[in-house]
């Protein structure tokens, strides 16, 4: 494969980059933003190069751990890290529903100044992976760039009502 | 309403999988091996196979019936339903001799969620970064610590 298929993301907010860094690089900030409608445990955060960040969000019975090595990091323009599901030990797992998901996705996140707002962008790719999860990440990001989630969407509804 | 089930507890990335199969297996009652979400996404991303699948939601259709409006040859239209079908998207019936293809509805509804999961995560977690940093802005205009 020669080009990876990329996801991005952008977003300003109406707040100085430095703030913007500060809630990313924060733990007890971090924990309050990440994961909607999850209780978001950060249980290490370490933002240097090499370090970890252990995530764990919990909601009912359930949880879900997140291992993340940070491979650069320049305060306050850039994130870049490694994101994998772990299991409760912090062991890099695959998910048994979706095994050609990408075991690692490469994470960018750069801050841009924009007069007193902040311009976030974020970037995932896949890291080191194979023909497989690029297949896998490139079907499904398709379906969030393109659109046609949208349509399937409307399909799926009418199916419902059929089905009624 | 089942949206609001859906999303209470939306997560990203590979994390949703699990938590979405583990709901949708609940709700739909997948009583066999479940179809897993790659191989419906590896399905859906074919815009051949999406047009089948939004004919195939105005009732059953044989391949020839299915063949008819595409610039495809119907081994072609074999191929794309053997594809369907293994990702649980489409079911066929044996004994009939046209084979006519039916739409199954859960796994498009799985995957299609997962998206919209995957991107309720980000919008919602941005916007309570959006809130906390609003915070943030006003203690240190009230010359307050973080």
């Amino acid at each position: 494969m020669s080009e990876l298929p990329i996801y991005v993301l952008e977003r300003v907010f109406d707040a100085p980059r430095e703030l913007v860094w500060q809630a990313w690089t924060d733990a007890d900030l971090l924990a309050r933003w990440y994961g909607p409608r999850v209780e978001t445990i950060v249980h290490s955060l370490e933002v240097k190069p090499g370090g970890l960040w252990l995530n764990e969000m919990k909601w009912g019975g359930n949880s879900n751990y997140q291992r993340t090595e940070f491979t650069e990091v320049i305060p306050p323009e850039r994130l870049v890290m490694l994101q994998s599901n772990s299991d409760a030990d912090w062991n890099i797992a695959s998910n048994p529903q979706m095994p050609d998901w990408p075991r690692v996705l490469l994470t960018t996140v750069t801050f841009q100044d924009d007069g007193k707002r902040t311009k976030m962008r974020l970037t995932w790719a896949p890291h080191e992976a194979s023909d497989k999860e690029i297949a896998c990440f490139a079907a499904a990001i398709d379906g969030l760039d393109k659109g046609w989630a949208a349509g399937m969407e409307l399909l799926a509804q009418l199916l419902a009502e059929q089905k009624a | 309403m089942a949206i609001g089930m859906r999303t209470a507890a939306a997560s990203p990335l590979t994390y949703l999988v699990k938590k979405y199969n583990h709901f949708v297996m609940e709700q739909s009652g997948y009583g066999n091996q479940p179809e897993t979400l790659d191989a419906v996404f590896a399905a859906l991303a074919d815009p051949t196979r999406r047009a089948i699948l939004t004919r195939l939601a105005s009732g059953e259709a044989s391949v020839n019936e299915l063949a008819a409006p595409f610039d495809v040859s119907q081994p072609a239209i074999s191929k794309h339903l053997k594809v369907l079908e293994r990702a649980g998207l489409i079911e066929r019936d044996i004994d009939k001799q046209r084979r006519p293809a039916r739409l199954k509805a859960e796994p498009m509804a799985a995957a299609v969620h997962w998206l919209e999961d995957f991107k309720e995560f980000w919008t919602s977690s941005f916007e309570q970064l959006d809130s906390l940093l609003i915070n943030l802005k006003k203690r240190k205009d009230a010359g307050g610590q973080t």
